[in-house]
């Protein structure tokens, strides 16, 4: 039992989500339309979470890969916006919900679309959709 | 050895824990024991004698007078062998007031000319129940909150008592995320005027509004520092949602937290030294505490503050910073709760939906929301008022400091 224990240091954490080895700062945001000031067209499907968590899943990244196919031809710009359902306190739901839209910008940079082609904003549940979606916006 | 150590140790365990037990007060006896945030007993209240007021509008502003001290609720009014004796006059609307102690000391003396009678008198109310009891008053003293009655969520600003109230944004896209600075001169709040969330400070004496962070990504979150000068933030341009401080004499920014996670509600400690707030790295939002570095170069440490909860937001110290108040979930629903600052037990004091806690200056009441109600509570007794009610739904109420 005693010589099974220093392999726990190589399980992964159950209770945590994967962190990022490279995360990238967001460049400016001149130019991009906020889905506030008027009708934005979706660039895939609105992505789901569950509860509180903001790690993508499977599906997420399977969502994803129309949005990395679409960027390759005429190269768009996309506004990743994260939404939150009521019911959570206000202040975290904004954080939670800019957090998911962070990691879709993560993973569609790690896929190679290009870093400064993406802006993230997070309305929690102060803008509809008032549901646990993250929704990308061609611009 | 050990095994002796682990034995010495047991045993004055079970032997402490019967002492502990014996002091324990039966369920009956409880209920006369003075009900304390700190669990300390109250002291006695001061006696506090009111005499005629002189002028015009002596009379009007004597009865404005005693209705608020007697709402107050801070001193015992006698005119039998008083600590302190309130004595003025009032002439037009001015109102000059005089606190005078057992020894004949004048403590207070002063002339309020604003336009309003009653504000005058809210002012002297809270001037005296400074000069008697050290703590601050809460007539002056203003809520700001997030209603959705206008068709967007705006800020607004109430009474203590739930009126005089007042809008104060009328953004296209909606306010939201109030912060007041200690003496209600200024509101930060989060603006989505451009279509994202921006950091605004509005002075409400001058009324111009300036922009503090319009980052790239998401800012919000915002919280007076308890001189004004500085504003803790959440700001997400570094590809992650970080807390910062910004520093509005200056315009310069420090970031304070180093997390991956979900970061929110900072509040500042009363000593303007450190800053708490809640992050979610995976397994729900927790509180942590950091310190504020007065130099670049100083390393600044942080604490994750252990509450029993697994799910908590919104944390506020107390004016005393014995307590602090925040936002847990138990079971499903939210529910405020207070918990001794560093060590002390926990205290739900009101569950089913109740959220965003905010202290009054003085410590003695809670501000929250429930059910988009915004209610006042008094920890001492308990007693709980809906104060604004039927005004949209209400949310984010932040207690001036």
């Amino acid at each position: 039992m005693l010589g099974a224990l220093p392999a726990c240091k190589s399980l992964p954490s159950l209770s945590r989500e994967k962190e990022a080895e490279v995360v990238f700062a967001l460049g400016p945001r001149d130019g991009f339309t906020s889905p506030l000031s008027g009708a934005l067209k979706p660039a895939c499907p609105a992505l789901e979470f569950a509860g509180e968590k903001f790690a993508l899943t499977g599906a997420h990244k399977k969502t994803l890969a129309v949005v990395v196919a679409d960027w390759s031809k005429d190269k768009p710009r996309y506004l990743i916006a994260g939404y939150s359902q009521p019911g959570l306190p206000d202040d975290f739901a904004r954080s939670l919900s800019e957090r998911r839209a962070q990691a879709v910008r993560q993973y569609l940079i790690e896929s190679g679309v290009e870093a400064a082609n993406m802006q993230t904003v997070g309305y929690g549940f102060d803008s509809s959709p008032t549901s646990s979606v993250v929704v990308i916006y061609r611009q | 050895m050990s095994v002796l150590r682990l034995f010495i140790f047991l045993s004055l365990s079970t032997a402490l824990v019967p002492c502990a037990q014996s002091v324990t007060l039966p369920a009956w006896l409880r209920l006369l024991k003075p009900m304390s945030r700190a669990g300390a007993p109250r002291a006695a209240l001061k006696r506090v004698s009111v005499s005629d007021f002189t002028g015009g509008t002596g009379e009007s502003a004597l009865r404005g007078l005693v209705k608020e001290l007697t709402q107050a609720r801070e001193f015992t009014l006698t005119s039998e062998s008083p600590d302190f004796t309130i004595s003025g006059s009032s002439v037009g609307g001015r109102v000059t007031g005089r606190v005078v102690n057992r020894e004949g000391e004048k403590l207070l003396d002063r002339t309020y000319a604003a336009p309003g009678l009653d504000e005058n008198l809210k002012a002297f109310a809270d001037d005296l129940i400074f000069a008697v009891t050290g703590k601050p008053g809460l007539a002056t003293s203003r809520i700001a909150f997030v209603s959705d009655k206008s068709g967007t969520k705006q800020v607004y600003l109430c009474d203590p008592d739930g009126k005089d109230l007042q809008q104060v944004t009328h953004h296209t896209y909606g306010c939201v995320s109030p912060s007041l600075n200690a003496d209600g001169s200024a509101v930060a709040y989060t603006s989505y005027k451009t279509g994202f969330p921006v950091v605004q400070v509005l002075d409400l004496g001058l009324g111009w509004e300036r922009t503090v962070s319009d980052t790239p990504g998401s800012s919000f979150g915002s919280a007076f520092s308890p001189d004004g000068n500085r504003l803790a933030v959440v700001m997400s341009f570094l590809g992650n949602p970080e807390i910062f401080v910004i520093d509005l004499t200056t315009n310069s920014a420090a970031c304070i937290s180093d997390t991956t996670g979900v970061p929110g509600s900072p509040s500042w400690h009363p000593d303007g030294k450190q800053v708490i707030f809640s992050d979610d790295r995976g397994d729900g939002p927790r509180l942590y505490v950091t310190e504020v570095s007065e130099t670049n170069e100083a390393e600044a440490k942080r604490i994750r503050w252990r509450t029993g909860y697994g799910f908590c937001a919104d944390p506020e110290f107390s004016p005393e910073a014995d307590s602090v108040a925040f936002t847990a979930r138990i079971g499903s629903e939210l529910a405020v709760v207070v918990k001794g600052w560093p060590n002390g037990s926990s205290r739900v004091i009101q569950s089913g939906g109740a959220a965003h806690p905010s202290w009054s200056p003085n410590g003695r009441y809670l501000c929250y929301t429930q059910h988009g109600t915004l209610y006042v509570q008094n920890l001492y007794t308990g007693q709980k008022q809906a104060i604004l009610n039927g005004h949209g739904q209400i949310t984010e109420p932040r207690w001036m400091k």
